[in-house]
């Protein structure tokens, strides 16, 4: 898939892409005032030993080479500066090229529930439809409902050459530098886990996934010892025990995340070896961590 | 697992309001474990008015039931005045700046304060065993740094919540 895809014909290193965010979702806040903010779009076959410095990006021939070493800690890219906004990525041809992964996006954060099957995926795939029933807690037809509509996307590979199906889902990852907006299954995990955590419910309909991920970020300086949870509250604009209570709601996603998610560092770039978390491998999870993972 | 708290009846309990939020909603096995090794104890928790802060939402449900549960009560407590317990708070607030790397003015009030509430709170009530419990790492360096600085070990203990109800392995953990 990746080989056949066609490639930019004038690749640079960063921002090839510009995309109104504004419209994606209701539930950032603030929306990105300027109607067009420069957006990162790449992924990669995850497999746990990929080295970030040696993935294959396959989407839409946005990038060619690798982009950590243009992340800035923020979690921007170093690109566009705020007053040079350039013509270029906002070719329309351009912007077509990436109007299908876009849209995958703004489908996952519209809709919690496949978000949640998605991230399931990407993290414990290969896995099989049954086992997304089963450790999702959802319905047959719920289960499958998800299931199509995430290989409708693109968002998620059935193989279904064997008897239960196979399905494996590449992580995706946005990178914005003006928002900034970051997006990486971290952070969709976060986004999901209001279907199952009240806590996390709650946060999203108060404050929405701008301040979701600027309290993901919290809570992984925190646990990095680089922050208190009161210094959280105050930097993202929450009560005390708001932070709390989110900081403690995010410890699954951040011990996960830390594992399986090939874009931790591009969140975490600072602290990503510094998280003092539970060690999954010593716990009755759910769900159970793949065998051959450790 | 382990059911060898420290906490034993007679002391005072001081708790910051995060304990609350670290010990997980009422259904978590954490939060059963905890409540037993607090009632075990014969001990009530006091959290102080001064560290709880606005409440509003799930996270004052979650702070109520402690107290509805009679394991926790809220506790009024003089803002440090005396000359060791006002310095207490300014030591605490010296580490924490020290150990995130952040300025002192970055420093909440709040969690500096914990520290001179507590030995505010041994002078005023001639109490000879009292505990601080904080599940706030950097936090509870700045109260381990002061009570040590100010000659209080011997009267104030400071325990996370692995203290009390020890690691968490062996717990299920809801990841997705």
């Amino acid at each position: 898939m990746d080989a056949a895809t066609p490639r930019s014909t004038t690749p640079s290193k960063t921002s090839d892409l510009a995309v109104s965010v504004t419209t994606s979702q209701t539930p950032i806040q603030p929306p990105v005032e300027k109607g067009t903010a420069s957006v990162l779009y790449h992924r990669l076959r995850y497999s746990p030993t990929n080295s970030l410095k040696s993935v294959d990006f396959g989407l839409n021939g946005m990038h060619e080479e690798p982009l950590n070493d243009a992340l800035r800690t923020d979690g921007g890219v170093d690109a566009l500066s705020d007053d040079a906004l350039s013509p270029e990525p906002l070719a329309p041809e351009r912007l077509a090229e990436n109007a299908l992964g876009f849209a995958t996006v703004v489908e996952l954060l519209n809709h919690p529930a496949l978000t949640r099957v998605y991230v399931y995926v990407c993290y414990w795939g290969p896995t099989t439809p049954p086992e997304v029933r089963d450790d999702l807690e959802l319905s047959k037809s719920t289960a499958y409902e998800y299931i199509d509509r995430l290989v409708d996307l693109g968002l998620v590979t059935r193989d279904e050459s064997t008897r239960p199906q196979r399905l494996t889902a590449e992580p995706i990852a946005i990178v914005d530098e003006h928002a900034p907006i970051v997006i990486t299954p971290t952070v969709l995990h976060a986004f999901a886990l209001q279907e199952i955590d009240e806590d996390v419910a709650y946060f999203l309909d108060r404050y929405g996934i701008g301040k979701l991920v600027a309290a993901l970020r919290g809570a992984g300086l925190h646990f990095a010892g680089q922050t208190t949870q009161r210094m959280v509250a105050d930097d993202i604009g929450v009560r005390d025990t708001e932070a709390m209570m989110i900081i403690y709601a995010l410890v699954p996603v951040l011990a996960v995340g830390r594992d399986h998610d090939p874009y931790f560092e591009h969140l975490f770039p600072d602290v990503h070896d510094q998280l003092d978390l539970p060690d999954l491998d010593e716990r009755d999870t759910t769900p159970s961590p793949p065998e051959d993972d450790t | 697992m382990s059911t060898d708290s420290p906490l034993v009846a007679d002391q005072d309990v001081i708790v910051d309001a995060n304990i609350f939020f670290a010990i997980g909603h009422p259904s978590n096995p954490q939060y059963l474990r905890f409540r037993r090794a607090v009632q075990r104890a014969g001990v009530v928790l006091k959290l102080p008015q001064r560290v709880i802060g606005e409440l509003g939402g799930p996270d004052r449900d979650r702070v109520r039931q402690a107290l509805e549960e009679g394991w926790a009560e809220i506790i009024e407590t003089p803002d440090p005045t005396a000359g060791d317990a006002v310095a207490a708070s300014d030591i605490a607030r010296r580490t924490i700046a020290d150990v995130t790397g952040q300025p002192e003015h970055e420093v909440e009030k709040t969690d500096a304060i914990i520290a001179g509430l507590a030995i505010q709170y041994v002078r005023e009530q001639a109490s000879t065993d009292v505990v601080v419990l904080t599940d706030d790492g950097p936090a509870r360096n700045g109260v381990e740094n002061a009570v040590r600085a100010q000659g209080y070990t011997d009267t104030i203990t400071v325990y996370g919540r692995s203290d009390i109800i020890g690691d968490d392995s062996g717990d299920t953990m809801r990841l997705i």
